[in-house]
């Protein structure tokens, strides 16, 4: 039973990797009209049925499901259509990713911190955080723009520019709809439950250190909100990049969007999915980690 | 306490549906005698610089995302009311059904996901409503499992059993002492959420494309959202340019959005 949860969880984020090009595909043959022209409307692109054969369309859905995926676990996501026309998709994607997974990083390096101030704050700095966390990503990505775009001028896309682009990103994520404040008020609030357990003050009279004894208890909690925080993050950090021109994926499934440049969306999509998963993964581990030791222990002496 | 902001919150609500409502079906014509003025020489929020009144752009942004917003809270508070009725129905493989398909549902990032359902959809069937749904769908997993575990705490199947050995009715049972008293801040809060991540979503993505030159792809052309209000008004932090008032007219709509979803959280919050 400790393991079934983390385990369905494993298979889950097994799983959201081909979800989201399955979705595309259900997608494409269930609205009206045929899936050719919906990835490319014919006023963009010229025939139809050539797009059709090359992008495995008129093979129905699960025969463009399967021959996309057997294509991308290759490493061929095919070339981009308007994005940046001609050049593989591969290499669109892995010249992106670094930022957007240091971006991702760094936030959750904040929110994790923000989880560890948590256990200790008092409500004045959670008021506070709560103050600035109540603006939207899009407010507060549009204010740094400003500020990057005032302090460097015609030089905005400069080295140190693009320096200062990635710390306001990683700042308006952190600080944006509630992530860091919901962090330090989440683990706040978990915290203070548990100290409030017979067990834990059982633990203080005997003279044990508090967090030891809340951690195994806690830990799948504080991981399960981390992830909830990082998923926000990962959805917020698309109008971020978009906003601070920050060259992450997030931009990249943005310009894929507003160009209709299927390819490209297909493998941002799936990068973000791919992402999710991982989380989802790291989310089964602590759990799974937290279950195995608290069978394990304690040992009690003597007994 | 909470009274006064369910009520400041409601009348927020109402006062964006009133906006909505007044949204004319386009722009007035320009008059360049009447560029740029500001709020005090143009009530009540000043013009653009085609001398066209931010009013106008105020209401159609209001018509562009009011409706399909409180939609989508609409739908997520009605899905976390059907997973807290269901744990307390004690229907365990139910429960454990809508658990699993909410695991699945809710590992999927949202924002990636919405801008795939706007790119498979015909330019001209683009409007706020299914970027809303799917935002709905995607947001409704974390209501559903907050408010299971809502309705677990006070008991799920044994606090209905509790009631019903008391003669209460099942509507009653039910409607008043699962929804309204014990789930009602879930899903007030979360329903407000949803509406005002929506309404942001709108505006983030009518804003990016406005910077960009494209048309939104969460509206028709012919009307302006409150993105274009942001779009006018950025220029003015970076250079001297009249449209401080424009972005301030953007700001202060989404802040009034922030509020009303705040205020209505805060009055629906258990005592």
């Amino acid at each position: 039973m400790t393991l079934l949860r983390p385990l369905a969880r494993l298979a889950v984020a097994g799983a959201l990797p081909i979800l989201v090009p399955a979705l595309v595909a259900l997608a494409l043959w269930a609205l009206p009209g045929d899936p050719a022209s919906i990835v490319c409307p014919p006023g963009l692109c010229a025939g139809s049925e050539g797009l059709a054969a090359r992008w495995h369309l008129d093979r129905g859905p699960l025969g463009f499901l399967w021959s996309w995926a057997e294509a991308a676990a290759a490493g061929d996501l095919g070339r981009s259509w308007r994005v940046m026309t001609g050049v593989p998709v591969a290499e669109l994607v892995g010249a992106a990713a670094p930022v957007t997974l240091t971006l991702v990083a760094a936030t959750g390096g904040l929110l994790l911190a923000g989880a560890g101030l948590g256990a200790v704050a008092g409500r004045p700095l959670r008021a506070a955080l709560a103050g600035v966390g109540a603006a939207p990503a899009v407010v507060l990505a549009l204010l740094a723009s400003a500020a990057v775009d005032l302090r460097f001028g015609g030089d905005a896309f400069g080295p140190e520019a693009v320096a200062w682009r990635l710390v306001a990103a990683v700042a308006v994520l952190a600080l944006a709809d509630g992530a860091l404040s919901g962090a330090v008020a989440g683990a706040g609030d978990a915290f203070a439950r548990e100290r409030a357990e017979r067990y834990v003050l059982a633990a203080r009279l005997r003279g044990e250190p508090e967090v030891p004894n809340l951690l195994p208890n806690l830990a799948p909690a504080l991981a399960g909100q981390l992830r909830a925080r990082l998923l926000a993050v990962l959805s917020g950090s698309v109008i971020v990049e978009a906003a601070l021109r920050v060259d992450g994926v997030g931009d990249l499934l943005w310009r894929a969007a507003l160009l209709q440049d299927f390819a490209v969306m297909m493998a941002a999509a799936t990068f973000y999915a791919g992402l999710a998963a991982a989380l989802l993964g790291l989310h089964a581990a602590v759990e799974g980690a937290t279950g195995w030791w608290v069978r394990r222990a304690p040992a009690v002496e003597g007994a | 306490m909470r009274r006064g902001a369910a009520l400041a919150g409601g009348a927020l609500l109402l006062g964006l549906l009133a906006l909505a409502a007044a949204a004319p079906e386009r722009l007035p014509d320009p008059d360049p005698a009447r560029a740029s003025l500001g709020p005090a020489a143009a009530p009540p929020f000043g013009t653009d610089p085609r001398g066209r009144p931010l009013w106008a752009y105020a209401a159609q942004g209001a018509a562009v995302v009011v409706l399909p917003s409180v939609a989508a809270g609409a739908l997520v508070a009605g899905s976390a009311a059907g997973a807290g009725l269901v744990r307390c129905a004690g229907l365990p493989r139910l429960d454990g059904a809508l658990a699993a398909l909410a695991e699945v549902v809710g590992s999927l990032p949202r924002l990636p996901m919405v801008l795939v359902v706007a790119l498979v959809l015909p330019a001209d069937a683009r409007s706020l409503w299914p970027l809303a749904a799917a935002w709905a769908a995607l947001a409704s997993p974390g209501a559903m499992d907050e408010a299971a575990a809502a309705a677990e705490r006070v008991g799920g199947s044994r606090f209905v059993e509790a009631l019903r050995a008391h003669g209460f009715s099942w509507s009653r049972v039910y409607l008043w002492h699962v929804l309204a008293l014990n789930l009602r801040p879930v899903l007030v809060r979360q329903g407000a959420e949803t509406a005002a991540a929506v309404t942001f979503l709108e505006v983030a993505i009518s804003w990016l494309a406005a910077r960009e030159d494209h048309p939104s792809l969460a509206h028709p052309e012919r009307v302006r959202s409150w993105a274009a209000l942001l779009d006018m008004g950025y220029p003015s932090l970076l250079l001297d340019v009249p449209t401080g008032h424009a972005l301030g007219l953007g700001l202060g709509l989404c802040g009034v959005v922030l509020g009303a979803a705040r205020l209505l959280a805060a009055g629906a919050a258990a005592r």
